[in-house]
C-alpha cells in the first residue's frame, strides 16, 4: 500500500476540515459568544496539522488508487476527521473529557445524533452551529464532497466513492464520478435551502432554521434545543420536518431525476415504493396504538406517531414525544424501525430498505423452491434481476450487522449498562439513529455511559456510517498483508 | 413475379416452397451451402450461395428485376443490412425484413415510417403468438383469422356428433331447427375441401370454416355446441422464442403461467426476463414433473418445443393426465389429418404463420391482409375493391367470379354485410374473399387495377 499517498490525502482532508471551521467562527463572531477562542484554536491546530501532513508527503504521487487504499483512506480519514472535529468541543467548556468530545464529534459526522450533553441550550451558539454543521457535512459524505470539489482526487475517485457509499446496487447519475458527486451535493444543497426557507416562513429564526436543516437533511438529529423539536410545539414545524426527513430518507438519485423533470421516478423505483409503503403502514399502526392510550385526539396521535416513526426509520432521531411512554406495540415498532433504516443512496442509516427487500425476497425464493422444486427463479428489484454476488454480499451484510450488534451489546452490557439500554444504544449507534430506549431514551442522553462504552459506541457509529465492510475490513489481518 | 429470399432457414424455406407452388420466380440466397442444397433438392427455385448483404450476391440473384426481397436470416442485423444494400441497388424493390428481437416489437411502426430502406418489418413469431392467443380463447376452434381490424373473424371448427345442426342440409337448417347459421365458407371432409351449396349436409367430424362478426361469435359457437371457458392457468412446454413471447403476452393478461424448459441456461434467461411466470427446469414429458406442478388443475397446455413429435406426445400425455385443452405446435402439413384422429384439435403451425405473415405483401392489388388456412389449401383475403376493378357497381350474381372463390363479407363504410346475389360492391369497400389455392391467380387479377393488364 502506498502509505505516503494515503497520509497525504488524509492531510488534505484535515486541512479542508480546518477551513470549514471558518463557518462556525463567523457565526461565533456574529453572536460574539465564548466559542471564539476554542474555535479559532482548533481551526489553527487542524489547518496546521493538515498542512504539515500534506507538505511532508507532498511528493507522494500515484497513478491510481487501489481498492484497498481507497478503503484505508476512507476508514482512517473518517476517524481522523472525527478526532479533529472534536477539537472545538474539547477546547470549550461543557465537555468533561476527551472521549466525550470525540463521541459528540463522531456522533455528528456519522449523522447519529446521540449526545452526551445534558443542557444543550447552555452551549454557545458558535459551537452548536459547528455541532449541526458537521452533521450536514457527514450526511452526504465527506469523501463524496471531496471528490466533488477537491481537485486532487482525480483518478481514485471511484475507489473512494465505493468505500464511502457502499450501496448494494450502485447507481451512477453521470458518466464521471466527479459529476455524480457534484450532482448529489447540488440536490442536497437545493433541498437544504428549501427547508431553511420553509422553516423561516413558520417564524423560526435564521440561526435555528439553518441548524435544524443541517441536521434534518443528513438525517442527523442534533437539535439546538434541550427538548429537540418538541421545544417549538408547532404542527407546522412538525409537518415540514417530517416531510424533509422522508425526503432525506429517499435515494438521492431519485431526487436528482425529479429535479430533471421525471417526478414519476419515485413511483417507478421499487425500493422507494417499499420504503414509503412501510412508513405509511407503520405510521397508521402506531397512530392507532397511541390513540386513546396516550393521546385523546386522533389528529394528535397521528401527528406525534408520524413524526416519531419517520424520525426513527429515517435514522434522524429528533423527538417530539417520549416514545418510552407509549404502549409496548408502538415501542416494538420503533425498535424495529431502528434496524430497517432508510433507502439506499439516501443520507439515512440502518440496514437500508433495499437490503431488507433483498433478504425478504431471498427468503421467499427459498420457500417458493420448496413448492416448485424445479423452478428457476431470480431475485428481482424493479423487474431487473439482481446478480448472485450482490445477494450474497447483502446476506453477508445482514449476518455481520446482526452479529456485530449482538457482540457489541454484550460488551456494553458487560460494562455495567442494563439490558435494554445496552441493546438499544448499540442498535441506535450502528444504525446512526440517535436515541435508544431505557437510559438512552429520547428524554435522556449518553453522558452516563462508561468511557469504554463510549469508545465502543464511537466505533459502532463509524461502522454503521460506512456500512460495516469498510471499517471491519481494517480488522482483518489479510488486509494488512503485503 | 420475382421474389428474392435471403436466408434459407425454417421460415425462408417454407415461404420459398409456398411461393414456388404458386409459380412465382423465387431466388433463395444463403451463405450456408448445406441449407442451399436442401432448398435446391426439394424446391423448384433458383439458389445463390453467399451473403445476402453483399451487393455482388444480390446483383447475381437479380435484385434489379425482383419485385420483392425478403430478408429472413437468423440475424436481425444481417436482415437490416441486406435491405439497405438492396435499397441502394434497386430502390423500387419492395423490401421486407424479419426482425426477431423482441426489443423491436414496439418500434415496428417507427421503423416502417422512418427506415426508408425497409418497407415492412415482419416477425412470424408474433403471428404464432397471436394465433395461439386466439385459439386459447375460442373453444374448439382449429383455425382463427382476423379481418377488418378484428371486427370480423374467420373461424374453423370441428363439428361434433352432439351438435344440433349435424345431418341437416344447409338450406334446411333454419327451417328445420330455427337456427340461423353463420355463412359457411368451406367444409373440410376426409382431407378434402368443399365449398358448400345448399344441398350439402353437415356431418359429425367435419371441419367447418365460417365467417362471423366478432360480437356474434359466442352465438355462433353455441350453435355448434361449443362453450367458452375462461383461461386462468396455462402451462407452456418449451421456452424458445415463441414460448417466451407467449409467456410475456400472458403475463400482461394476468394469466397464471408456468413454462417448462429443458435447457438450464435458457431457464435462467427466461427467469431474468419474465416477472410473474414460473420457470421450471425439466423435461416436458416427465410425468413426475407434470404431476408435481398439478397438471390436472391446468386449464390449457401449450406445447411449443422444436420437436413436433414430442409436442404431440406431451399433448396426449397431458390429456391423459386430465388437461382438457391442448394447443400443439407442429410444422408438417401432412400431420394435419392425423391430429383430429388422435384427438388433438387445436394446432398451431409455424410454417403457416410464416406464410401468413408475408402473404399480404406478396399479393397483387390492394390486399390488406391475407391468411392461408390449415393445410395450405385455401386462402382468405381482405382487399379494397378498386374503382377500376371489374367487380364494382354490379350485383354479385352478374360478376364472373372465378370458380372456387367466394365473397364472404362486404364492409361498406362501417357496415358488415353478408352478401346475397343482389348485393353490390361499391368502390372503396373492403371485401373478404375465400379462395381455393387454384383460384388465387384469378382473384389477384380481379383485385388488381385493370391498367396493369393493358
Amino acid at each position: 500500500m502506498n502509505w505516503r499517498f494515503i497520509v497525504k490525502t488524509i492531510g488534505m482532508l484535515i486541512f479542508y476540515l480546518g477551513l470549514s471551521m471558518l463557518f462556525p467562527l463567523i457565526c461565533g463572531l456574529f453572536y460574539e459568544d465564548n466559542s471564539l477562542i476554542p474555535l479559532s484554536k482548533s481551526l489553527g491546530i487542524t489547518v496546521f496539522t493538515g498542512s504539515v501532513l500534506f507538505l511532508f508527503f507532498r511528493k507522494a504521487r500515484t497513478e491510481s488508487i487501489t481498492h484497498r487504499e481507497g478503503i484505508a483512506i476512507v476508514a482512517i480519514g473518517w476517524t481522523a476527521i472525527g478526532l479533529f472535529g472534536a477539537l472545538p468541543f474539547y477546547l470549550s467548556c461543557g465537555f468533561e473529557s476527551w472521549v466525550d468530545a470525540f463521541f459528540e464529534s463522531v456522533s455528528g459526522f456519522t449523522t447519529t445524533g446521540s449526545s452526551i450533553l445534558t443542557n444543550i441550550e447552555g452551549i454557545s451558539k458558535g459551537l452548536l452551529f459547528w455541532r449541526s454543521f458537521i452533521q450536514w457535512l457527514g450526511g452526504m459524505g465527506i469523501i463524496v464532497l471531496s471528490i466533488a470539489i477537491l481537485p486532487f482526487i482525480g483518478v481514485g475517485g471511484m475507489q473512494l466513492y465505493k468505500a464511502e457509499v457502499p450501496s448494494p446496487v450502485p447507481d451512477r447519475l453521470k458518466p464521471r464520478i466527479r459529476d455524480t458527486a457534484m450532482a448529489l451535493w447540488k440536490v442536497y444543497i437545493l433541498f437544504s435551502i428549501a427547508e431553511v426557507i420553509l422553516l423561516m416562513i413558520g417564524k423560526m429564526d435564521f440561526y435555528n432554521a439553518l441548524c435544524h436543516t443541517f441536521t434534518t437533511m443528513p438525517t442527523g438529529g442534533f437539535s439546538t434545543k434541550n427538548l429537540s423539536i418538541a421545544h417549538y410545539n408547532s404542527i407546522y414545524f412538525d409537518t415540514i420536518i417530517t416531510i424533509f426527513m422522508i425526503f432525506a430518507g429517499i435515494n438521492f438519485s431519485l431526487h436528482y431525476q425529479m429535479i430533471n423533470g421525471k417526478p414519476l421516478s419515485y413511483w417507478r423505483d421499487s425500493e422507494c415504493r417499499f420504503f414509503l409503503g412501510v412508513v405509511m403502514l407503520l405510521i397508521v399502526i402506531v397512530s392507532f396504538d397511541i390513540y386513546g392510550t396516550v393521546y385523546k385526539q386522533i389528529g394528535e396521535a397521528f401527528r406525534f406517531g408520524a413524526f416519531q416513526v419517520v424520525s426513527i426509520v429515517t435514522t434522524t432521531g429528533y423527538a417530539t414525544a417520549d416514545y418510552e411512554k407509549w404502549p409496548a406495540m408502538s415501542q416494538s415498532i420503533i425498535l424495529l424501525c431502528m434496524f430497517l433504516g432508510a433507502s439506499a443512496g439516501s443520507t439515512g442509516g440502518g440496514m437500508k430498505c433495499l437490503r431488507i427487500m433483498l433478504c425478504l425476497k431471498y427468503c421467499y425464493k427459498e420457500i417458493f423452491s420448496l413448492i416448485h422444486p424445479h423452478a428457476v427463479t431470480h431475485i428481482k428489484i424493479g423487474g431487473k434481476p439482481v446478480p448472485e454476488d450482490i445477494i450474497r454480499s447483502v446476506l453477508g451484510f445482514f449476518v455481520l450487522y446482526m452479529c456485530l450488534f449482538g457482540i457489541c451489546s454484550v460488551l456494553l452490557a458487560g460494562m455495567g449498562v442494563d439490558l435494554v439500554t445496552s441493546f438499544t444504544a448499540v442498535a441506535s449507534a450502528i444504525g446512526n439513529i440517535g436515541p435508544g430506549f431505557g437510559f438512552v431514551g429520547p428524554a435522556e442522553n449518553f453522558a452516563h455511559i462508561p468511557a469504554m462504552g463510549k469508545w465502543l459506541l464511537i466505533w459502532c457509529m463509524l461502522l454503521g456510517r460506512l456500512e460495516i465492510f469498510t471499517v471491519i475490513i481494517l480488522l482483518v489481518p489479510e488486509f494488512w498483508r503485503k | 413475379m420475382k421474389i428474392i429470399i435471403v436466408g434459407a432457414g425454417e421460415v425462408g424455406f417454407h415461404i420459398a416452397s409456398h411461393l414456388a407452388l404458386e409459380n412465382k420466380d423465387v431466388v433463395v440466397i444463403d451463405s450456408n451451402s448445406e441449407a442451399i442444397r436442401r432448398v435446391s433438392d426439394n424446391l423448384d427455385v433458383q439458389t445463390v450461395t453467399g451473403s445476402g448483404s453483399s451487393p455482388v450476391i444480390l446483383e447475381e440473384a437479380g435484385i434489379k428485376e425482383a419485385e420483392i426481397i425478403l430478408a429472413v436470416t437468423d440475424k436481425d442485423e444481417t436482415n437490416m443490412v441486406a435491405s439497405l444494400v438492396a435499397d441502394i441497388l434497386s430502390p423500387t424493390t419492395k423490401k421486407l425484413a424479419r426482425l426477431r428481437n423482441a426489443d423491436f416489437d414496439d418500434f415496428h411502426v417507427t421503423f416502417n415510417k422512418h427506415a426508408p430502406h425497409i418497407d415492412t418489418l415482419i416477425n412470424p413469431e408474433i403471428e404464432v403468438v397471436k394465433t395461439i392467443d386466439r385459439l386459447m380463447h375460442m373453444p374448439g376452434a382449429v383455425d382463427v383469422g382476423e379481418f377488418a381490424d378484428g371486427r370480423v373473424k374467420f373461424v374453423g371448427i370441428q363439428l361434433e356428433k352432439e351438435a344440433s345442426v349435424t345431418n341437416f342440409k344447409l338450406s334446411g337448417i333454419s327451417s328445420g331447427t330455427g337456427i340461423h347459421l353463420p355463412l359457411i365458407a368451406a367444409i373440410v371432409r376426409n382431407d378434402e375441401l368443399i365449398i358448400p351449396t345448399g344441398d350439402d349436409k353437415l356431418r359429425a367430424g367435419d371441419t367447418l370454416y365460417f365467417v362471423s362478426e366478432d360480437k356474434k361469435l359466442p352465438e355462433a359457437f353455441a350453435i355448434f355446441g361449443k362453450h367458452a371457458e375462461p383461461v386462468k392457468r396455462v402451462l407452456i412446454v418449451g421456452g424458445g422464442r415463441i414460448g417466451f413471447r407467449l409467456a410475456r403476452h400472458l403475463e400482461k393478461q394476468s394469466v397464471y403461467t408456468k413454462i417448462i424448459e429443458k435447457d438450464y441456461n435458457r431457464c435462467h434467461m427466461l427467469a431474468d426476463k419474465l416477472n410473474k411466470t414460473i420457470v421450471l427446469h425439466g423435461d416436458g414429458s416427465d410425468q413426475e414433473l407434470l404431476r408435481e406442478e398439478n397438471i390436472h388443475d391446468t386449464d390449457i397446455i401449450i406445447t411449443l418445443t422444436n420437436d413436433e413429435e414430442i409436442n404431440i406426445l406431451i399433448s396426449l400425455l397431458a390429456k391423459k393426465m386430465g388437461v382438457n385443452k391442448t394447443i400443439t405446435k407442429i410444422s408438417k402439413f401432412s400431420y394435419f389429418p392425423l391430429m383430429s384422429m388422435i384427438g388433438l384439435e387445436q394446432i398451431v403451425n409455424s410454417r403457416l404463420s410464416a406464410i401468413n405473415s408475408i402473404l399480404q405483401h406478396i399479393r397483387r392489388g390492394n390486399v390488406l391482409s391475407a391468411i392461408s388456412i390449415k393445410g395450405d389449401k385455401a386462402e382468405v383475403l381482405e382487399a379494397v375493391a378498386m374503382e377500376t376493378s371489374d367487380i364494382v357497381d354490379k350485383p354479385l350474381k352478374e360478376i364472373s367470379f372465378p370458380k372456387g372463390a367466394l365473397i364472404t363479407v362486404i364492409i361498406h363504410k362501417n357496415d358488415i354485410i353478408i352478401p346475397s346475389g343482389s348485393s353490390m360492391i361499391k368502390p372503396g369497400d373492403r371485401i373478404i374473399i375465400f379462395a381455393r389455392k387454384e383460384a388465387i391467380p384469378n382473384i389477384e387479377k380481379i383485385l388488381a387495377v385493370k391498367l396493369e393488364f393493358f
